[in-house]
């Protein structure tokens, strides 16, 4: 809604655009936005009026529902769109008279004429066709460039009849340079270097610095908060209570990756699908905590599978974004509005995503071990390949065997009672037992049946609906089975039973748990998605003696959904077979061997010390989820099975089946998007604004590219010359004229372009939050380089955190780890730290792909009184002092720790008239000196110090 | 020709970096407003102070609410035993519930087949308007006459996060801005030395959905709320540091705009002459802020009235900042009480129990706070809401499937009851029905986003073009997937 009213910008705006009237028309830049405006959202994805489109040329080429071709390429006349736009009959008019009282303006009704008439040619939209090398434009002075790019910024400058500023001075590009690159501002000891090295060879003296930042550990750090925001990386689960979640090991592999300069095509595919590759290091696995970021809701009796269902479309959705700035989520209940994406290519795509282990588990199942000893990493992440290997074959080597047994028949019950006698239990026509009543989390089942002899038992374990398209229930787990002889005098005689063996394994339980106690075993959990079949062997085959019954009883004991459902039989058929097979089977030295080695190797994981993340996990073959259309998106309703796939429009081709087909895709040559959407991104973080400004979204709703040769060349440059390497990418922006130019505004410039998008100007960008934090510690001598580990406490005021249910406390970090790098910091979701929170830092709910810079009085409070930012004033003061006996030396070295440059008279002046003004009342206040510092003339300076760090010099680069 | 979705997207990104925001500031709400009334002082709003984000803006149409004070009672009470009357429920109390109510259901703790329970407390009908009330309301009965009950409340959500998103933002997942942000970005403030929106929390926690739910989802980030406390400083980091004094602080920001001055001459950047005017905004808050939170200031009939406690966190001390807040033209002030989660596990959650405590503790303040504003004529320009996140189910919880020693009652999204009072809504009034059990909301069911739809009506707003465009949509409290209809038979 504030769309339409004229600003001052406008004038700059046209310039962005083609001119009207040109010769040809040009369908993306003239006719889909108008398609778009006017039309789609009635004749597009989400409806379909009068079965007009206009998605695709096909269907615009095709007949309405009134049987008149709606545009007849090069016969305007014939078109139907054109005489509904002009007709001046309000039942046929278009826009419809009721919602637009207004009909087209004229001018862009000839603008549809003459598109039809030159033949209706269509166009994809720019974002969604591949890049293309574009040739280095002519520039009106060849001897400004120091970088190709430079020639696409100064071709769009001379077309705007703008010339460059100035080259910035050394101070000024050192301490943009250097915080853009590393999130750090330059020491002074740095620029002395650099001004001396720049007398001799400038050009040579700024490669050397940029280079030198670019190995530096501290690019990985600073990078990585870029990263971690779209990652929504948090040490919490999210929502009400909370919890700590144990997953930094994924903040310190993307601080490694980038420092090791992994090329962006590894650095995706180890994220996405890092537990795909083949043998995956412990490495790999770590970065596949990527999509385990999602948020884990703890509540009690929360839907298990609603909070699964909503972790997948957030790695949906923030892959999407992440990597190809769309959005994607609207797909999610009917096709794009104005994108040719139909509805179901958001399930097939969700469907990569779908067969992963992980369920919203309050333990954040499944988990792989990162070892204390790096020395014993390799051997962990081996043993627990193998051990799922092991327990792989054991149970399908007795499955196949197993479905060949045919002679079941079904267990008839003399009698079925539940336990409590709140439940009931009774056995259908059919065969099926049904339960009903109250039965409880602990309820058991007692089965008795005229016995029969059998070699094994089989249960299956059915859904209350036969109809696939309803199968939703919360789990069924079998948590302890006993069958037991009973003779006609009452005697009892257990019988000992071998295995369960299941008709398939996943989840965090073993079937073989259902023989022992505790809560785990056989079953669907924690949803139910089908029937489920286990065999129950004996040790050997039973055959009864005369008048013994057969009671099988059932003990349940697992709870989903927050711990707080019970996982209760609802429907299963209970059936037997006397074939001997699978006990004897069962019986031999070789399968008690193959448990005996599982034990082994279990044993030999578990003596690895070590912590344990989550990371992603794929369902074995035999245990793949189906996807389903969810109808108009709700996953209560569901449509009809999907297969897995990339949308046809970015590429894909229908060979993409897994998680790693699809990573590949994503970094690969057909998709036209993830390249230019990284380039953009890494422009906008040394810019502070992008080629396209939306970040997070390049369709047709986001913003035109302002050069879109430019981003080409940079997208091309990156992936295929660069081979995705970031670093000598960054270098180059970096050692750029554009990147190096004084970053004054004058008034002519912030009239005409005040945003600096056409880049006549160098940038000039506020402080991220975690700069703002970074740099204090650097100028007052504090930081403590430490690189990773898990995550600090710097000082918060008492009373931030009060989750609910939780007991998690802020214990304030003392010594060298109160002073670390603000990614460090503890990220909790649902209380994030304030002076982040204020400078705009986003909370980690979801993937968040723009930050944008505020500029608020509550950020004045943060700079001014945060007790941690006073601590950083009362160091810099400190520094200050040791530096110089005389005063204004010492005012001065502060005002150049942040700024390079000496303060020139006026500002000196300012800074000692203040010191004398704060000297004079702390004298009278040696109370409130004392609080400050040791001595009045030093607790003046911490004054001062503060005052510097709160200017405006300070809090922009 | 522009394309249109690249000016609406230019527009997001100006609006969101304040730095536009603050020239334009009241071209969007007020400038359509104004113009849409043939007024020509639209050319005065655009001159306003560039450094005042806050700054009040005109809506659609007329307001007939200017403020919300909204009384969130975390956990969810239970309307059964306050505002819901269910004689029929008290005849089948300690009887299996019916199969038909459970058929298909999700609970959060109830299992199998549990018994129902008739309300724990007495009903009568009470003031002009005759509407019923339990006997745990004393207080609150008397000014039952300028309450607007909705009966027939329903939520989707049965956990208490994302209900409580649902109620304050639209969606069940953190991301979307809450109403309150809503608000303050389309009618800025009242007062610029406050906060535009501001939470209070009571009975010791944050709510469960933390601090999303006066987050600003997608909307520019200084339109959340600020949470504010009653212990230290009511808003964080607003005292000076320990040894400066309010005199040297004053030395040196006017330090600080020396040395920020020349800089703006130097680099002519305008984002530092927002810097310079920020600053002085947050030495002005210093001093309002403090003395808006100094509740020692009001006299001992006052703290009589509302029963408070200066200095303790307390909701009744919160009721009486909600006045004084109001009273200083802050936009939306948010007050959430914990510990209404009487589930019967245990004393605090047993309904003859830690539920008789909270009523206490919430209803002589409510009281006197719609008394207190009705008497400064504050009442009818400030909309009251008070409910919980969702309703307690007509069937005693039986955790583990067994017969608890505790009297509660499980989450109930089917139904739950919220009022409103003053703001354009009419008093002595009940909207909306359950069934004769109490299970279903079932005459005029009110969703969350029916709600918001009134609320932004009220606010004067149309709720369909009050949006924001986010990825691909033009997002809107009422969530364009949702449908929602205004209630205009409570509005006066």
């Amino acid at each position: 809604m504030f769309s339409l009213r004229p600003r001052s910008f406008l004038p700059f705006l046209l310039t962005l655009s083609p001119l009207a009237g040109s010769a040809k028309i040009d369908f993306n830049a003239q006719i889909r936005p108008l398609l778009t405006k006017n039309c789609t959202t009635c004749h597009g994805g989400v409806k379909k009026a009068g079965d007009v489109s206009f998605l695709y040329r096909e269907d615009v080429l095709g007949k309405g529902k009134s049987g008149r071709p709606v545009v007849v390429p090069g016969s305007p006349q014939e078109s139907e769109m054109i005489r509904r736009l002009k007709t001046s009959d309000p039942d046929d008019r278009m826009p419809p008279p009721d919602h637009h009282p207004e009909p087209m303006a004229p001018s862009d009704m000839a603008l549809f004429e003459q598109w039809v008439s030159e033949g209706a040619e269509w166009g994809d939209h720019w974002a969604f066709v591949k890049p293309t090398k574009p040739s280095l434009p002519k520039i009106s002075d060849p001897a400004w460039p120091t970088s190709d790019l430079d020639h696409f910024v100064l071709a769009r400058l001379d077309q705007a009849k703008l010339t460059p500023s100035q080259p910035a001075s050394p101070g000024a590009w050192l301490r943009r340079v250097t915080l853009d690159l590393t999130g750090l501002p330059p020491t002074l000891a740095e620029f002395e270097a650099f001004s001396t090295a720049a007398k001799s060879d400038l050009p040579k003296a700024k490669e050397s610095v940029v280079d030198r930042l670019l190995a530096s550990p501290a690019y990985g750090e600073h990078l990585a908060a870029m990263w971690l925001d779209l990652a929504r990386y948090s040490d919490t689960f999210g929502f009400e209570k909370d919890p700590h979640r144990n997953i930094w090991p994924f903040r310190d592999w993307v601080i490694n990756a980038f420092n090791q300069d992994l090329p962006f095509d590894q650095f995706t595919i180890k994220q996405l699908a890092g537990d795909l590759i083949e043998s995956p290091s412990a490495h790999d696995l770590i970065a596949s905590s990527f999509h385990r970021n999602t948020q884990n809701n703890t509540e009690g009796g929360t839907d298990d599978e609603e909070w699964r269902m909503a972790a997948v479309m957030d790695r949906v959705s923030t892959t999407w974004t992440a990597w190809n700035g769309t959005t994607f989520g609207c797909v999610q209940c009917h096709s794009h509005p104005y994108e040719p994406i139909p509805h179901e290519d958001y399930y097939r795509f969700l469907s990569f995503f779908n067969n992963s282990e992980d369920i919203d588990q309050n333990d954040d199942f499944p988990k792989t071990k990162v070892a204390k000893d790096p020395g014993q990493q390799a051997a962990s992440v081996m043993l627990e390949k193998d051990i799922r290997k092991a327990r792989t074959t054991i149970n399908s080597s007795a499955r196949e065997l197993a479905q060949n047994i045919q002679d079941w028949s079904l267990l008839q019950a003399s009698e079925s009672i539940a336990q409590p006698d709140t439940g009931k239990v009774t056995q259908q026509k059919n065969g099926d037992f049904l339960s009903s009543g109250t039965n409880p989390t602990r309820a058991v089942f007692k089965i008795t049946t005229p016995s029969p002899s059998f070699g094994a038992i089989r249960l299956t374990i059915l859904p209350l609906s036969d109809d696939p398209a309803n199968w939703d229930e919360q789990g069924a787990v079998v948590s302890g089975i006993e069958v037991t002889l009973v003779g006609a005098d009452g005697k009892r005689k257990p019988v000992a039973l071998r295995e369960v063996i299941a008709d398939h394994l996943a989840g965090p339980y073993d079937p073989n748990d259902s023989l022992k106690k505790g809560s785990s075993g056989f079953g669907e959990f924690p949803m139910m998605k089908g029937p489920r079949t286990a065999w129950i062997v004996p040790s050997s085959p039973i055959v009864p003696e005369s008048g013994e019954k057969l009671e099988i009883s059932i003990r349940h004991g697992a709870v989903c959904n927050g711990n707080n459902q019970n996982c209760v039989l609802r429907r299963f058929r209970l059936e037997s077979s006397n074939d001997p097979r699978l006990a004897e089977f069962l019986a031999k030295p070789e399968r008690s061997a193959e448990w005996k080695q599982l034990a082994t190797l279990k044993k030999q994981y578990n003596a690895i010390p070590g912590m344990t993340i989550p990371v992603m996990q794929e369902r074995r073959p035999e245990a793949q989820r189906e996807t389903r259309l969810f109808i108009r998106g709700n996953r209560m309703t569901l449509g009809q099975v999907v297969a897995p796939g990339v949308p046809e429009i970015f590429g894909g081709n229908g060979k993409e089946k897994n998680r790693l087909d699809m990573a590949r895709w994503l970094v690969g040559p057909e998709n036209p998007l993830a390249a230019r959407v990284l380039a953009n991104r890494l422009w906008a973080s040394m810019f502070g604004i992008g080629i396209v400004e939306t970040l997070e979204d390049f369709g047709s709703s986001g913003a035109l590219p302002s050069h879109p040769e430019l981003l080409d060349f940079l997208a091309l440059r990156l992936r295929d010359h660069h081979r995705w390497h970031l670093k000598p990418f960054l270098r180059e922006i970096a050692l750029s004229a554009s990147y190096g130019q004084d970053n004054k505004a004058t008034s002519s410039l912030l009239q005409t372009d005040p945003t600096n998008r056409l880049l006549a100007r160098g940038p000039r960008q506020r402080l991220s939050a975690e700069m703002v934090r970074d740099q204090a510690l650097v100028v007052s001598d504090l930081l403590t380089t430490k690189s990773g580990g898990p995550p600090v406490y710097p000082p918060q005021p008492d009373g931030i955190w009060r989750s609910v249910y939780s007991g998690q406390t802020w214990k304030t970090s003392t010594g060298p780890d109160r002073y670390r790098r603000a990614v460090y910091t503890y990220r909790k979701r649902t209380s994030g730290y304030p002076a982040f929170l204020t400078f705009d830092a986003p909370t980690g709910d979801v993937c968040s792909a723009n930050r944008i810079a505020t500029n608020t009085p509550l950020q004045a409070l943060v700079t001014l009184n945060d007790p941690a930012h006073i601590e950083f004033a009362q160091a810099l003061a400190k520094v200050m002092a040791k530096h110089h006996p005389d005063l204004s030396e010492q005012l001065s070295h502060g005002w150049k720790r942040i700024t390079l440059q000496k303060p020139d008279p006026e500002t000196l002046e300012t800074l000692v008239a203040l010191y004398r003004d704060a000297s004079a009342e702390l004298q009278k206040t040696p109370g409130d000196s004392a609080k400050l510092a040791d001595s009045p003339a030093l607790a003046s300076l911490v004054i001062v110090a503060n005052t510097i760090l709160n200017s405006d010099a300070a809090l922009n680069r | 020709m522009i394309h249109p979705f690249q000016q609406l997207q230019h527009d997001r990104l100006q609006h969101q970096t304040r730095r536009h925001f603050l020239n334009n500031c009241s071209v969007g709400l007020g400038g359509l407003w104004l113009a849409s009334q043939g007024n020509s002082a639209l050319g005065a709003a655009l001159h306003k102070d560039p450094a005042q984000p806050f700054a009040p803006s005109a809506p659609h149409f007329a307001p007939k609410a200017k403020r919300v004070i909204y009384l969130h009672m975390a956990g969810a009470p239970s309307q059964l035993e306050l505002f819901d009357h269910k004689p029929e429920l008290t005849k089948y109390d300690d009887k299996d519930c019916p199969a038909e109510f459970l058929e298909g259901q999700q609970f959060a703790f109830i299992q199998g087949v549990p018994k129902m329970l008739g309300s724990v407390f007495p009903f009568h009908k009470a003031g002009q308007s005759g509407q019923w009330i339990s006997d745990r309301m004393p207080h609150l009965e008397t000014v039952i006459d300028d309450v607007c009950f909705i009966k027939s409340m329903w939520s989707d959500q049965f956990n208490h996060a994302p209900a409580q998103l649902l109620l304050h933002t639209g969606s069940q997942n953190p991301g979307s801005p809450s109403a309150g942000a809503w608000t303050t970005y389309g009618l800025g403030s009242e007062n610029q030395n406050l906060p535009g929106f501001i939470a209070l929390t009571s009975g010791g926690k944050n709510p469960d959905a933390g601090k999303s739910v006066w987050g600003s989802g997608f909307l520019p980030s200084v339109y959340q709320g600020v949470q504010c406390r009653s212990e230290g400083d009511p808003v964080l980091f607003l005292g000076n540091p320990d040894g400066v004094s309010r005199n040297l602080r004053r030395k040196s920001l006017d330090a600080l705009s020396k040395l920020n001055q020349r800089i703006a001459t130097e680099v002519g950047d305008p984002e530092t002459l927002t810097r310079i005017a920020q600053y002085e905004m947050a030495f002005r808050m210093q001093m309002h802020a403090s003395d808006a939170f100094d509740v020692s200031q009001e006299p001992a009939s006052v703290h009589e009235a509302y029963a408070t406690q200066p200095g303790k966190e307390s909701f009744s001390n919160n009721c009486l900042l909600a006045r004084r807040l109001a009273e200083r033209g802050v936009r939306f002030i948010q007050l959430f009480d914990w510990g209404w989660d009487s589930h019967g596990t245990g004393p605090n959650t047993d309904l003859r129990d830690g539920f008789v405590k909270k009523c206490k503790e919430i209803d002589q303040p409510i009281a006197a706070l719609l008394k207190d504003l009705k008497q400064r004529g504050l009442l009818e320009e400030t909309l009251v809401i008070w409910s919980g996140e969702f309703g307690r189910t007509p069937m005693r919880e039986n955790r583990g499937g067994k017969t608890m020693k505790n009297v509660g009652r499980d989450h109930h999204p089917a139904a739950y009851t919220l009022w409103m009072a003053g703001g354009g809504v009419k008093g002595g009034v009940s909207y909306g029905e359950t069934d004769a059990l109490g299970y279903n909301a079932t005459t005029d069911p009110v969703s969350a986003h029916d709600l918001h739809a009134t609320l932004m009506t009220l606010l004067g707003f149309d709720h369909k073009r009050f949006t924001h465009p986010f990825q691909g949509l033009d997002q809107r409290l009422t969530n364009v997937t949702k449908t929602s209809r205004i209630l205009h038979d409570i509005i006066s």
